[in-house]
C-alpha cells in the first residue's frame, strides 16, 4: 500500500519528519518498504499484514497515525445533493447467488461530463503509482484508496435491459476485460451481468464493452461485497490481479459499501456534474456484525509482562475506534469497529493496546531458568552417522526431497510401491517424492565431476517417503524412514568399508548378503542385514558398485560405489552409555594362516568357522583377511588362497606355545569341517 | 731414586698434547675419531694412561708440577674428544636433515553442511534453556498443517497454488508437504502435557521460484514454550539469548507487530547485525484457541513461540549471496565450512 503523505495530512496532522512517522507505522505494525519523492509530495510504501485491510485505505493509516501521535482523525462527510427520481426507475438489480456477493448496491449519476481530473486529484493518484484516467474512474480509485473500499463505474447507457445480475459465471462464458483481454471464465468465479452477459468480473475487473468512455453520460456506480474465495479464485485462475481484487480478497469494512458510495458520487457530482439519482439500488444484505468482547484489565501485564494502566488501555482502544459498552476497574466491554473483523476475543484486544503502547517497553533482560534436556536417540544417531562420514572425508550433501521422474524411475530399496506425486512440481519437472537419496546423490557427484571439484564423495541424511499401501500404521500419513545414503569413488569394498564404519559405531551387527538393486552392477552389490537377540533379521541397507549404465547418466567414471542405509533402525538404543572392558595386561600372540579353499566359498563361511573354533570366542582379539590369491598351477584349479592375520590376547595371563598351538589347531580344523580349507605350507 | 726427570716428563705430555688435539681435530668420521679416542684416551692402554703411570717414577718434590701439568692436558685431550664428538654428531644430524616445508602427509577430513552447523548452532543454543530438539512427519494432514494452527479452510495460506499437494485418492483426506515445523510442535503438544519447552527443525516446503533468496525447500527451526504465566518479556528475554549466543556478545532484539495465525499477539524479531536491524523471524504468544486446539487450558498456561529461516541466517552468517548453492552440493563449496 502506497501512501500519499499530502492526502494523509488531509485526515491527521502529525508534526513529524516523515523518518519518524515511517519508524512510529513500522513499530505498530506496518512495515515499511520504502520512501520517495513525487513532485511535492512524498509517496511510503508500507506493507499491510492480510488481517488489516482497514489500512489498504488512507484513512485507516490515517486512523493509525492519530493515535500513535495522540491526534484527532477528520474524516470527510460526504454530503450529496440528490434528484428526486430514485435510482430504481433507472438501474433493477438482483443476486442469484448469494454466496458469492452478499450486498450490492449500484448508484445512478446522470449527466456527467467525462473529462480529465484537477490537479489535486491526479497529483495524489499518481504519487501512489496510479495513472489517472478520467475524474470518474479517478474518482473510483480515489475513494477506494481513501477507504479500502473498491469501486467500479459502469457507462449506463450500455447496460443491455437495464439490469444488473450478480452470479456466478458459466463454465467457458467468456468475457473482455477493461484491459481489453478476453478471458475464458469458469463456474468458481463470479460476474456482473446485465440482461445479456458478463459486464464485470465481480470485484477484480470491469468490461471494455461498458467502461467509462469520454461519450459517457449516464453512470451506474457499483459499490458491494464479494465473497474473498470467489474474487480470490477469479484473479488467481485468470491471473488477473488488481487493486480491488487485492482488497475484496482481504475483506474491506462492510460499512464502508454505503459511504464509500455516497462519498463517490458527490465526488463525481462535484468534478463530472450531473445529478445523483435518489439513493441506491441495493440487493442482499449488509453483512459482518460487530464483536463484543470483555477485556479484563489484569490480562495485558499477564500477556506482555509488563502493566499498562487501564486508563491507557482505554485511551488506546478508542482512538481506534473501539466502543466501550460498559465498564467496571476490573473489566471492560469493548464493541469492535466495523472496519476491525479481526479483532473478536480478548488476546485480540491485547495485541492492539500491546503494539500502540510499544513492544519496546517489554523487557529483555527478564531471567530465564534453566532445565535439564536429553539429546533424543534419532539426533545422536544422526550426529553418529555423520561424524564417521565426516571423518571419513564425506561432505555432507543436501539435495531434493521431490525429483523427476528419471531419478524415480529406478527401484527404491524400500518400496515397490510407486513414489507419490505433488503439485505443483518443486522444481520444473521434479513432482515425486523420492523414496531414495541415491540418483541425488550421484547427480551431485556428476555436478562435482563436471566442474572439477577435488572429489565427489558425498553423503546425505534425509528421509526417504514411502505410500503405505493402506496399512495406516504410526502418526504420519507416509512412512517416513530416516536415511543415511553416500557415494563415493572406489569399488564395493569403499562403500562397504564406509556403511561397516557407521553401523559399528551405531552398535549395530549385520551380515551382508548377495543383493540387487538396478543402480549397481549385477553381482556386485548386497544388502545389509541386522541381526539382533530375539528379533527376526531386518533388511537396514544396501550397497554396492554403480552400473556403468547409470555412472554414464550422470556423467561419472568408474569405479563409484555407493551405499543406503536405514538410521531409523539402526538408531542408538536408550541412554545406556557404553561399558569399558579393560584392555589385557597380557602379550598377544600374532599368527598367519594360509588356507586353501575352493574358489566358490564366501569369505563370511570362513570366518564364521574361525570364530565359532573352540577357544577363539574367548581369546581370538582381531582376525584380518591379509590376502587372497588364485594360481591354478600352485593351489590347483578352482581353488584360491586366503592369508588370515590372526591375533590372540587372553585376559587372565600369557598364552604359552602350547596354548596357541591348541588355539590354531582347532582354528584349522573347524575350516575344515566347516569350509573344506586346507593349511598350505 | 728418580728414575724420569721433570724436564723429559713435561715434553712428554706437551707432545701427547699435541699429536692427541690434532689427532681428535682432524678425525673426520667414527671409525677415526674412535681410534683417535682409544690411542690417546683410551682406559686400559691409551697414551694418556701410560703418562700417568711415569707419575710414580718422578721425584717427590716434582710430583705436584708434573700432577699439575698431567691434570691440564688431560682436561685438553678431554675437551678435544668432546668437541670432535659434538662436531661429528652435528655433521650426522645435518645429513639426516629434511626440508621442513615439505607437505604433510595430506588426509582428507570432510565438513558437515553450513545448514546443518547452522541448526545444530541454535539447537545447541537453545539446550542450555531447556529446549529439547523434536521431530515429525514432513507429509502432513491439513489438520496439523493448517486447521490446529488455526488456518481455516478460507484462509489463502492453503490455496493450492502455495502449498504442495499429494495426490490422492478421490475422498481421501488432502495430505501436503509441511509449510512450516510448527506441525510437530502441535504433534509435541498433542501427546505431552506442560510444561513443554521445545524446538522443532527440519525441512518446509512452499512454491516459490528459486532465485538467490528463494527456495520451495528449505529449513526451520520453531521455539516453543508452554508453561504458566509464560509472558511476551519471556519471549524477548529467550531470543535475546538466542541472538547473543548465536552472534556473540550482547545482543538487543526488537519486536515489531505482525500477523500469524498461530500466534496472538504476532511480531517479528529482529536482532542487531553489524550494526544494523535484521529481521530474523516471526513470534508470539501462543494463540489461545491453538491451546485449546491440543487440550490445553488457556487459563492455565500460556505459550510463547518463534520460528527463523535457517537459509536466511546461514547465508547472512557464512556471507552467501545466492541460497541456492547450499544446494548445488559443490564440494568446493562444501569444504568452506
Amino acid at each position: 500500500m502506497i501512501i500519499s503523505t499530502t492526502w494523509l495530512a488531509e485526515y491527521v496532522r502529525w508534526d513529524a519528519p516523515v523518518d519518524e512517522l515511517v519508524r512510529r507505522l513500522l513499530m505498530s505494525g506496518l512495515n515499511h518498504e520504502a520512501t520517495w519523492q513525487v513532485g511535492a509530495d512524498t509517496a511510503i510504501d508500507i506493507e499491510v499484514t492480510s488481517n488489516r485491510p482497514d489500512c489498504l485505505g488512507h484513512v485507516g493509516v490515517a486512523r493509525e497515525v492519530a493515535v500513535l501521535f495522540d491526534r484527532p482523525l477528520h474524516i470527510p462527510a460526504p454530503r450529496l445533493v440528490e434528484a428526486a427520481v430514485p435510482a430504481s426507475a433507472a438501474i433493477a438489480v438482483e443476486i442469484v447467488d448469494p454466496d458469492v456477493c452478499p450486498h450490492y448496491t449500484a448508484r445512478v449519476i446522470r449527466g456527467v461530463r467525462v473529462g480529465p481530473s484537477p490537479a489535486w486529484l491526479a497529483d495524489r493518484l499518481r504519487t501512489i503509482g496510479i495513472e489517472p484516467v478520467n475524474n470518474v474512474v479517478d474518482v473510483t480509485n480515489y475513494v477506494m484508496m481513501e477507504c479500502g473500499q473498491p469501486l467500479h463505474a459502469f457507462d449506463l447507457a450500455k447496460l443491455r435491459g437495464r439490469r444488473i445480475v450478480v452470479r456466478r459465471a458459466c463454465d467457458g462464458e467468456t468475457f473482455r476485460a477493461i484491459n481489453h483481454k478476453e478471458y475464458s471464465l469458469t463456474a468458481g468465479m463470479a460476474v456482473i451481468a446485465d440482461a445479456e452477459g458478463p459486464v464485470a468480473l465481480a470485484g477484480v475487473m470491469g468490461g471494455a464493452e461498458s467502461e467509462i468512455a469520454t461519450d459517457t453520460v449516464d453512470v451506474l456506480l457499483e459499490s458491494a461485497q464479494f465473497a474473498p474465495l470467489v474474487v480470490r479464485a477469479a484473479a488467481r485462475g485468470l491471473v488477473l490481479m488488481s487493486a480491488s481484487s487485492y482488497r475484496f480478497e482481504r475483506g474491506p469494512d462492510p460499512a464502508a459499501v454505503e459511504w464509500a458510495s455516497r462519498r463517490a458520487a458527490a465526488l463525481i457530482q462535484e468534478l463530472a456534474g450531473g445529478e445523483v439519482l435518489a439513493g441506491v439500488v441495493e440487493a442482499g444484505t449488509l453483512a459482518g456484525g460487530r464483536a463484543t468482547i470483555d477485556l479484563r484489565a489484569a490480562r495485558v501485564e499477564e500477556v506482555l509482562g509488563v502493566p499498562v494502566s487501564a486508563g491507557r488501555q482505554a485511551e488506546i482502544l478508542t482512538g481506534l475506534g473501539f466502543v466501550k459498552e460498559a465498564a467496571c476497574s476490573e473489566r471492560c466491554r469493548w464493541q469492535a469497529p466495523s472496519w476491525r473483523r479481526d479483532v473478536t476475543r480478548e488476546i485480540d484486544l491485547v495485541e492492539e493496546i500491546a503494539r500502540i503502547e510499544g513492544y519496546d517497553k517489554v523487557p529483555e533482560d527478564r531471567p530465564i531458568h534453566a532445565k535439564p534436556v536429553e539429546q533424543s536417540a534419532r539426533e545422536k544417531t544422526i550426529r553418529v552417522a555423520g561424524e564417521v562420514l565426516v571423518a571419513a572425508g564425506l561432505c555432507e550433501a543436501m539435495t531434493r526431497s521431490v525429483v523427476s521422474e528419471a531419478f524415480e524411475a529406478t527401484a527404491s530399496p524400500w518400496t515397490a510401491l510407486p513414489p507419490r506425486r505433488v503439485s505443483p512440481a518443486l522444481v520444473r519437472g521434479a513432482d515425486r517424492l523420492r523414496r531414495t537419496l541415491l540418483p541425488s546423490l550421484l547427480e551431485a557427484c556428476g555436478h562435482n565431476r563436471a566442474v572439477g571439484a577435488p572429489h565427489g564423495d558425498l553423503f546425505e541424511v534425509a528421509r526417504a517417503y514411502l505410500d503405505r499401501g493402506g496399512n495406516a500404521a504410526g502418526d504420519s500419513p507416509l512412512e517416513e524412514p530416516l536415511l543415511v545414503s553416500l557415494v563415493t569413488g572406489g569399488a564395493y569394498a569403499r562403500a562397504k568399508g564406509l556403511a561397516e564404519g557407521v553401523i559399528r559405531r551405531l552398535g549395530g551387527v549385520v551380515v551382508f548378503r548377495r543383493g540387487a538393486l538396478d543402480l549397481f552392477t549385477p553381482g556386485r552389490a548386497a544388502e545389509i542385514v541386522l541381526e539382533r537377540a530375539g528379533e527376526a533379521p531386518e533388511r537396514v541397507g544396501v550397497v554396492g558398485e554403480v552400473s556403468d549404465e547409470v555412472l554414464a547418466r550422470f556423467g561419472l567414471e568408474g569405479p563409484v560405489s555407493a551405499a543406503e542405509l536405514r538410521l531409523d533402525l539402526l538408531e542408538i538404543s536408550g541412554s545406556q552409555p557404553r561399558k569399558l572392558v579393560p584392555p589385557s595386561e597380557f602379550p598377544a600372540v600374532q599368527r598367519d594362516l594360509n588356507l586353501v579353499v575352493d574358489q566358490g566359498m564366501a569369505w563370511a563361511e570362513l570366518e564364521r568357522a574361525i570364530r565359532q573354533a573352540p577357544g577363539a570366542a574367548r581369546m581370538l582379539e582381531s582376525l584380518d583377511l591379509e590376502q587372497v590369491w588364485e594360481d591354478a598351477e600352485r593351489l590347483g584349479a578352482g581353488k584360491k588362497s586366503l592369508v588370515v592375520a590372526l591375533r590372540f590376547r587372553s585376559q587372565t595371563g600369557t598364552i604359552s606355545s602350547d596354548e596357541s598351538k591348541r588355539l590354531i589347531d582347532a582354528i584349522v580344523a573347524s575350516c575344515g569341517q566347516a569350509c573344506g580349507a586346507v593349511l598350505r605350507g | 731414586m728418580a728414575t724420569v726427570s721433570l724436564e723429559s716428563f713435561r715434553e712428554d705430555v706437551v707432545r701427547l698434547r699435541t699429536e692427541a688435539v690434532s689427532a681428535l681435530d682432524s678425525a673426520t668420521d667414527e671409525t677415526l675419531l674412535e681410534r683417535a679416542r682409544v690411542d690417546f684416551a683410551g682406559a686400559r692402554s691409551g697414551r694418556l694412561k701410560a703418562i700417568q703411570k711415569l707419575l710414580g717414577g718422578l721425584d717427590a718434590s716434582d710430583r705436584p708440577e708434573a700432577g699439575r701439568l698431567f691434570n691440564e692436558v688431560k682436561g685438553a685431550i678431554t675437551a678435544a674428544l668432546d668437541a670432535a664428538q659434538g662436531r661429528l654428531a652435528g655433521a650426522t644430524a645435518e645429513a639426516a636433515a629434511i626440508d621442513v616445508t615439505l607437505p604433510g602427509e595430506p588426509f582428507r577430513l570432510g565438513h558437515v553442511h553450513p545448514i546443518t552447523q547452522t541448526i545444530r548452532r541454535v539447537q545447541e543454543i537453545m539446550a542450555r534453556l531447556g529446549f529439547e530438539s523434536v521431530d515429525g512427519p514432513e507429509v502432513e494432514d491439513q489438520w496439523h498443517n493448517f486447521e490446529a494452527l488455526a488456518i481455516g479452510a478460507e484462509h489463502p495460506a492453503r490455496d493450492p497454488l502455495d502449498n504442495f499437494y499429494l495426490a490422492v485418492a478421490k475422498g481421501a483426506d488432502p495430505l501436503l508437504l509441511r509449510s512450516q515445523t510448527s506441525t510437530v510442535q502441535i504433534r509435541v503438544m498433542e501427546r505431552r502435557t506442560p510444561p513443554l519447552r521445545i524446538v522443532s527443525l527440519g525441512r518446509v516446503y512452499r512454491p516459490d521460484t528459486a532465485d538467490a533468496t528463494h527456495y520451495p525447500m528449505f529449513h526451520q527451526v520453531e521455539g516453543l514454550l508452554v508453561e504458566p504465566g509464560a509472558t511476551m518479556a519471556d519471549l524477548k528475554g529467550v531470543l535475546r539469548f538466542l541472538a547473543s549466543s548465536f552472534l556473540g556478545g550482547d545482543v538487543h532484539v526488537r519486536f515489531r507487530p505482525s500477523f500469524f495465525p498461530f500466534t496472538e499477539p504476532s511480531v517479528e524479531f529482529d536482532m542487531e547485525w553489524g550494526g544494523r536491524w535484521v529481521e530474523m523471524g516471526g513470534a508470539g504468544m501462543v494463540d489461545p484457541a491453538g491451546l485449546a486446539a491440543v487440550g490445553y487450558d488457556p487459563a492455565d498456561v500460556t505459550g510463547v513461540a518463534f520460528g527463523l529461516g535457517v537459509e536466511r541466517i546461514a547465508a547472512r552468517r557464512y556471507g552467501v549471496a545466492d541460497i541456492r548453492d547450499f544446494y548445488r552440493n559443490d564440494v568446493r563449496f562444501l569444504e568452506q565450512f
